[in-house]
């Protein structure tokens, strides 16, 4: 290591940072000195460099104005000052610095330092949190170290629609080679090998009794990539895609409407007392009832074979995005309402700017529980009635002895279905971003 | 208590802010809870004046019931009898129980209640906005410039999750402020901060009403604080809750830090500690909850 960077490690707010990084500052570094008497920066200079003191020493006085409990300190070898230029705000200097002897100082120009620093904004804020910190304890000034510069906060400040879609890809690529550097992958390869391993070892190597029965995995590998399959159905046939289709289109009507209705009742299930009074003990009553249950009187209800199996999936949705909405409007604490009335909203004002956006975190818990029990009761619907749709698939395919269809239609409800709960999952982190952004930070 | 009313002319500070009001009367208020039909005093008979632009400080243990009475104040809670009046008139009696809440009287919450959905900035341009009296353009530029003199610059665009506790209670407090509110109510708003933070708070707050001179109903139990940032202090009783001592804190405002080391300071500090002290050890004894 250099002499330069051994200084500039010795230096508090730096200590944290990575010895390549160090020499990345030194190289926007100079070397200046001064002879005693020759002062550096007076109060109210604008605040371009921070200094470093490599030899001699430097009087740094604070101004009267400063509540600092030290405002006067002698800087010797390592000590920093003119941190001023990494405030927020109009940068100014709020000390006077005069040389006591011959001093030699390291110059770093501010602006180009936080340049670097927004290229590494993890060791930047590292570097920055050091300067707060020297600013309170050093300087005993705490207000002044509330301001000091934080990367990541303004680069979201300064980035209009634009950079903001931007930082949004960028995040994602990024948090996509974090992934891949993580054993995150390489683990979920090893489940899924040995998964995968059992299954072909059970059934086709050493063809265990319970087992032997089963479609093997090559068996459905090959038959799911076939272009002219022995049970009628493969990647490469029209058919397969119809189902796919029909399941799909019947999940999303279902979801569709259950979010629609099963929203707004939960919301006013939550907000007014005396509504839920009326709807909720019929509510509790009806929602504990298994699904299967339903299926005679949905035929009854409706024609053809269509609207019974939407209207099975429809029910269970309903009643779990209802359900949760109901508990996100409970889960607002009540500060948040009585805030909102003392500063003058209305009570349809307070449902609209409180209630909604306070209860999303839990509506969207509930949307994903929807989409998951929509496509587990669009299977049972499929099984009863219908003549399309992956349920149906499986069903027929068994009382067809087609069994390695069975696999490729349980393989494409579990790829589909989770397909739908990520979008679910996105679109909820699209509309609270506070949330967002709150864990990114860690949290309250 | 007319003693206390007699001597308010003489006083060392005397806050002036009878053009913009904000003095509160409290009179006789009684609050009775009665869950499950077991009567519960919660405030006994308690009279307290409060002049225009004055701090008040509320000391009391944990429990004691100052938070009822500051919720009567604001009107999230009814009152079983008395009054309370504000610049002569009345926000809740006997024959109108509960006050109807109001950008007049403004709280800031233990807790912290800044909108979690909302930027800072929504959150402070939140009661214009709602009240509908400014354009939009107006309101968002009188937000900005008030946070600029709350030195929350840079701040606008983030979320209250993403800033420290300290700059949440700032940005809480402009929020209030943007209503050009009466009355300021805060409900032992600085209880989960550190300490240094909290030293730090209570020299903004000062600067605050330096600035605003509002009139300040700030309950707390840390004695203190208390002493720290009020014209005067009324020691409550433990449950149910009544002035014990009132007290005029005599040292001169503009205050800064180096008053908690001044003599007069400390001879408050003692002069009243043990009644403090004894209320919170009833207030232990009966078992009081927190909060």
């Amino acid at each position: 290591m250099e002499q330069l960077d051994v200084l500039l490690k010795s230096a508090a707010p730096f200590r944290m940072a990575p010895d390549d990084f160090i020499s990345k500052i030194t190289g926007l570094s100079r070397r200046v000195t001064f002879n005693a008497g020759d002062v550096v920066y007076k109060i109210g200079d604008p605040a371009r460099n921070i200094y470093i003191v490599a030899s001699g020493s430097v009087r740094h006085s604070l101004g009267d104005a400063s509540q600092s409990h030290n405002p006067d300190r002698t800087m010797r070898s390592g000590d920093v000052f003119g941190w001023a230029s990494v405030l927020e705000g109009s940068r100014r200097h709020l000390a006077t610095t005069t040389c006591l002897e011959r001093t030699e100082v390291v110059v770093i120009d501010g602006e180009s330092m936080i340049n670097l620093f927004r290229k590494f904004p993890a060791i930047g804020n590292a570097v920055m949190g050091g300067f707060a910190a020297m600013i309170r304890q050093d300087f005993s000034l705490p207000k002044e170290a509330e301001h000091v510069y934080r990367i990541a906060n303004q680069e979201i400040i300064q980035g209009e629609k634009e950079t903001a879609v931007l930082t949004g890809f960028g995040l994602m690529m990024y948090r996509v080679s974090e992934w891949l550097k993580s054993p995150k992958p390489y683990l979920m390869m090893i489940g899924f090998t040995l998964f995968l391993g059992f299954w072909y070892l059970t059934v086709e190597v050493w063809k265990l009794p319970r087992f032997q029965d089963m479609p093997g995995l090559t068996t459905v590998v090959s038959e799911y990539l076939s272009r002219d399959p022995i049970y009628g159905m493969s990647i490469y046939t029209p058919e397969y895609y119809q189902h796919i289709w029909v399941s799909i289109r019947r999940v999303a009507i279902a979801f569709l409407l259950a979010t629609a209705l099963g929203v707004p009742l939960g919301l006013f299930l939550g907000w007014s007392r005396t509504f839920r009074e009326y709807v909720f003990p019929i509510f509790e009553l009806l929602r504990p009832i298994p699904i299967l249950a339903w299926v005679p009187l949905a035929i009854l209800m409706f024609s053809g074979s269509e609207t019974p199996v939407i209207f099975l999936t429809f029910l269970a949705s309903f009643f779990a995005t209802a359900l949760n909405t109901m508990l996100g409007v409970e889960s607002i604490d009540e500060s948040y309402t009585r805030a909102a009335a003392c500063l003058g909203a209305s009570r349809w004002q307070v449902f609209k700017e409180v209630i909604v956006p306070g209860s999303l975190p839990f509506v969207f818990t509930g949307l994903q529980i929807s989409v998951g029990v929509a496509w587990f009761s669009l299977v049972a619907g499929e099984m009863v009635s219908g003549q399309y749709g992956l349920g149906y698939v499986i069903n027929t395919s068994y009382t067809m002895v087609r069994y390695p269809t069975i696999i490729i239609g349980m393989v494409t409800l579990g790829v589909v279905g989770y397909v739908t709960s990520a979008m679910v999952r996105v679109l909820g982190d699209y509309l609270m971003q506070w949330r967002v952004r709150e864990e990114s930070i860690g949290g309250r | 208590m007319s003693a206390v009313l007699e001597t308010l002319d003489d006083r060392l500070i005397v806050p002036s802010n009878a053009a913009r009001g904000g003095a509160i009367q409290i009179d006789d208020v009684v609050k009775i809870y009665d869950p499950d039909g077991a009567a519960v005093m919660a405030v006994d008979h308690c009279t307290l004046d409060i002049p225009a632009g004055e701090i008040c400080m509320i000391v009391g243990p944990s429990g004691c019931g100052k938070t009822t009475l500051l919720n009567a104040i604001a009107g999230f809670h009814s009152i079983t009898s008395g009054t309370i009046r504000m610049d002569g008139e009345v926000l809740c009696s006997p024959e109108k129980p509960k006050a109807d809440p109001g950008a007049d009287r403004i709280v800031v919450f233990q807790n912290g209640a800044l909108f979690p959905w909302k930027t800072n900035l929504e959150n402070v341009a939140f009661g214009p906005l709602m009240q509908g009296k400014m354009g939009k353009k107006e309101i968002y530029e009188k937000a900005r410039s008030m946070m600029a003199d709350a030195g929350l610059s840079g701040t606008e665009h983030n979320y209250p999750g993403e800033v420290s506790s300290g700059l949440r209670r700032r940005v809480e407090i402009v929020r209030a402020l943007m209503n050009e509110p009466k009355v300021l109510l805060f409900d032992e708003p600085y209880r989960a901060l550190d300490s240094l933070t909290r030293s730090v708070m209570h020299e903004a707050l000062l600067d605050i009403y330096y600035k605003n001179k509002v009139t300040i109903f700030f309950i707390t139990h840390d004695l203190e604080e208390a002493i720290f940032l009020g014209h005067r202090l009324v020691i409550m009783t433990s449950r149910p809750c009544r002035p014990k001592k009132i007290l005029e804190v005599d040292i001169p405002h503009p205050r800064d830090y180096s008053v908690l080391t001044s003599p007069r300071f400390r001879e408050i500090l003692e002069e009243t500690s043990d009644a403090v002290h004894e209320e919170a050890r009833k207030s232990f004894a009966a078992g009081e909850k927190e909060g």
